[in-house]
């Protein structure tokens, strides 16, 4: 039980070093668009802050389930509620990075909103569909670095393959419970490189 | 067929043009220069050169002079450093500004 509790315990504090980064790949992005005005670094943004947002709110909920007595029904919220919170970030990465030649277009404001909706129907199983839109955001972040070959391109696309590794290493826990902190530090991994990425971009010519 | 020139926002464009003045160092870029290396019509160069000058962006180095130049001030290589940071971030995510 104390050996649980421990992978537990560095699991969370992975979470919050990522949620950390994605917190300030969010205010970044924020900046990028009030200086741009480009919409889809906006939407960027909100997708980076969706994401913070699940990873803190599983956070406080898992020591919340910790501190008190253990329920099925807090501790079902809690990861329903942040498996949703992910997808919908994965949905706004693959609206924010599509690859466009053209001035953007005007979104389908129902169909995206039917979209995001649609998160919310989905069953336990939502691993699955994190790596169904993940791996769009991947082909994306791939065809992004195969035309800039910018390092910066690089990090991302890194970043965004360590976080498909992570979900897919988290669908296999059901048969090899030991994959799952090491799909944590998958995950804190792939946040580390955007972190890199930021601190490079940041810096003087 | 014709390739499509790819869009490029007013903040990409001022940037164009603050980078032309900043290649030319101390001496300063001419109208002309602005305009060849940030490919403009000389009507949106003189209604930009206006719009930088006014937010102190870029000063005329003789205002008095026939032959204009431009330089950079201070709060323009700040912004142009800021936007070059803007540009690195959005172009790792694969967008345009």
């Amino acid at each position: 039980m104390q050996a649980e509790l421990g992978i537990i315990r560095l699991d969370l504090l992975f979470e919050i070093i990522s949620g950390i980064i994605a917190l300030m790949v969010t205010y970044y992005a924020t900046k990028a668009y009030r200086l741009t005005g480009q919409k889809r670094l906006s939407d960027l943004s909100t997708g980076f802050l969706v994401l913070s947002a699940g990873m803190f709110g599983r956070v406080i909920g898992t020591w919340y389930f910790l501190a008190r007595e253990p329920s099925d029904v807090v501790f079902g919220i809690v990861t329903v509620a942040y498996g949703v919170s992910r997808i919908m970030a994965y949905i706004i990465f693959v609206i924010s990075t599509r690859p466009i030649h053209r001035e953007p277009q005007e979104y389908d404001n129902a169909g995206i909103s039917m979209l995001l909706m649609a998160t919310f129907l989905v069953d336990p199983a939502l691993e699955v569909i994190a790596i169904f839109f993940l791996v769009i955001v991947v082909l994306q972040a791939i065809l992004n670095y195969m035309t800039t070959r910018s390092k910066f391109a690089w990090y991302v696309l890194v970043g965004f393959v360590l976080l498909l590794v992570s979900h897919i290493m988290m669908a296999q826990v059901g048969v090899a419970p030991g994959l799952y902190l090491l799909s944590q530090g998958a995950q804190l991994l792939g946040f580390l490189s955007l972190l890199v990425m930021l601190y490079q971009a940041g810096r003087d010519i | 067929m014709s390739k499509k020139r790819p869009y490029r926002s007013k903040m990409r464009i001022l940037a164009d043009m603050m980078r032309a003045i900043q290649s030319e160092g101390e001496e300063g870029a001419g109208p002309t220069k602005i305009l060849y290396s940030a490919n403009l019509s000389h009507d949106r160069l003189t209604q930009y050169l206006d719009e930088l000058v006014e937010k102190e962006l870029i000063k005329e180095m003789d205002p008095e002079s026939n032959n204009r130049s431009y330089l950079l001030t201070e709060k323009g290589r700040e912004f142009l450093r800021e936007f070059v940071r803007m540009e690195r971030f959005s172009e790792a995510f694969g967008i345009e500004i």
